[in-house]
């Protein structure tokens, strides 16, 4: 059965200019997504933490519905359905980013909470009694305590953020997934186009994690060992 | 005959309570510039608790504290607590230091002293490590400024712990335990450190189970029991002259697990 389909990769030299801008695109709606989604999950984080029980019951309403939708709904709602309801629009560039950011802002804050209150409440008092205010109090220990202990689940997150770009294709953006799915139509050469895209998948995100494998033990070693 | 000196600080009517819990009951003390006052009594007598309202770590529920004439979390006239800074610049006047030291990890030991001073204060960065090489020396941990606190003993981190309160330059340094958590073989070390502030004229009020310590160090030492203070007076008063029946019992009962104590670790050492 192996010997029935002959594979032939020539088609993916062939449109190799295309297929670099479109992972080039992917890479930058990732990177867009994930630095909107850290600064939208921070801000929730903060409001989930708040001491005004009302907003935190609210916000953590708003993670849990953000959680529950599946994102390609987002990205088709935030595209069609919000000019009509608001008379904004965005291109789908930046709709992508958005619903994406979103969906992903809910996950972070959830690890950003979690990393939040895994800082020891010594460790905060110790602050406190040395006359540091609350805010200095988050930037100077909690944020790069609470950092430590969130790398791994940070860099998951990151890690699904890059494969989530994939539903940028529901609304023609030309990133890579999108491309892919038209050369596999133009040139009857599904198997190795999406062979080939997992292996540019691959190629983005392993530098990604064997960087986070380095700093978590660099993090280890230096401070705990 | 001297003057008496006005007190550092002040404390009148103090209560504390967690829920339907009440920890303190009323506590009166007064701290002049320069002493060195011992809390004792049995776990869960109040002590510690005491010690981190002085420094606003627990909100009192009630009564009030003064240091140096000023009113300690609120306004004056008691109306309104004050802002986070406010607390912030008082709590810099009285640095605590912690039974389970309570470095903080990502920090040299250099680092952890001056992080307050150059944080709250804008210390540049060298007068920064000048301050903070100076504070180590007096605990003798130079040697170590650059070592991450994982890789200290329980007695250097503690001492690190000191050093960073000093950094502050408080006109009171509260001490919670600071030995408690130590190994017995690391106890002494800290203790020296101790001493020798005492006899800078460190104003300092210690919560302490180092009845040797209070004895031979405190100006004053007070017996906390069930939330309220039973007795107070000078070291020879708590330890040799009271009437107390309580004290007396208290230190019976001290001595006792002493014994108890030194005999297991006799019967383990044999062992």
């Amino acid at each position: 059965m192996n010997g029935a389909y002959n594979w032939d990769f020539s088609v993916v030299w062939e449109y190799q200019d295309m297929l670099a801008r479109a992972a080039v695109l992917t890479l930058g709606v990732a990177a867009g997504t994930i630095a909107c989604g850290v600064v939208f999950g921070l801000l929730l984080a903060m409001l989930r933490l708040s001491r005004l029980r009302t907003l935190a019951a609210v916000v953590m309403m708003v993670i849990e519905v953000l959680r529950a939708v599946p994102p390609v709904v987002l990205v088709v709602w935030i595209y069609y359905c919000m000019p009509i309801l608001t008379g904004w629009s965005l291109n789908a560039v930046q709709t992508s980013i958005m619903a994406l950011a979103l969906y992903s802002g809910a996950f972070y804050a959830e690890i950003f909470r979690a990393g939040i209150q895994s800082v020891s409440r010594g460790h905060l008092e110790a602050a406190y009694a040395c006359g540091m205010t609350r805010f200095r109090t988050m930037t100077r220990i909690t944020a790069p305590l609470a950092f430590q202990s969130v790398l791994p689940p940070f860099i998951s997150q990151c890690v699904l953020v890059v494969k989530n770009t994939s539903l940028a294709s529901f609304i023609a953006v030309p990133e890579i997934v999108y491309q892919g799915q038209r050369l596999s139509i133009q040139t009857f050469r599904p198997l190795e186009i999406l062979t080939s895209i997992a292996v540019i998948f691959i190629a983005l995100i392993i530098p990604l994690t064997l960087l986070a494998n380095l700093a978590e033990a660099r993090i280890r070693r230096k401070y705990y060992a | 005959m001297d003057v008496p000196a006005k007190p550092l600080l002040t404390i009148r009517g103090l209560e504390k309570s967690f829920g339907p819990l009440k920890v303190l009951k009323g506590i009166d003390l007064a701290v002049r510039r320069g002493e060195v006052v011992g809390l004792i009594g049995a776990s869960g007598s109040g002590k510690s608790t005491l010690l981190r309202c002085i420094n606003l770590l627990e909100a009192p529920s009630a009564g009030e504290i003064r240091l140096d004439g000023q009113r300690v979390g609120f306004r004056e006239d008691g109306s309104r607590r004050l802002r986070d800074a406010e607390v912030s610049a008082q709590r810099r006047r009285m640095a605590m230091v912690f039974q389970q030291f309570n470095l903080w990890p990502h920090k040299t030991a250099l680092e952890n002293v001056v992080e307050a001073p150059v944080v709250m204060n804008r210390l540049g960065r060298e007068a920064a490590r000048a301050l903070g090489l100076r504070m180590l020396e007096k605990v003798g941990m130079t040697a170590k400024a650059d070592t991450y606190p994982s890789r200290l003993s329980g007695g250097q981190q503690q001492r690190v712990g000191i050093a960073r309160a000093l950094a502050l330059e408080p006109d009171l340094l509260l001490f919670d335990e600071p030995t408690s958590a130590l190994d017995p073989e690391l106890v002494d070390e800290v203790l020296r450190v101790m001493k020798a502030l005492a006899s800078e004229g460190t104003t300092m009020i210690v919560v302490t189970h180092e009845m040797g310590f209070a004895h031979e160090v405190c100006d004053q030492v007070v017996l906390l029991a069930d939330g309220e203070i039973v007795d107070q007076g000078s070291a020879r008063h708590i330890f040799e002259t009271t009437g107390n029946p309580r004290t007396r019992a208290f230190l019976e009962r001290y001595r006792r697990s002493g014994q108890a104590q030194a005999a297991a670790d006799a019967g383990g050492n044999v062992a």
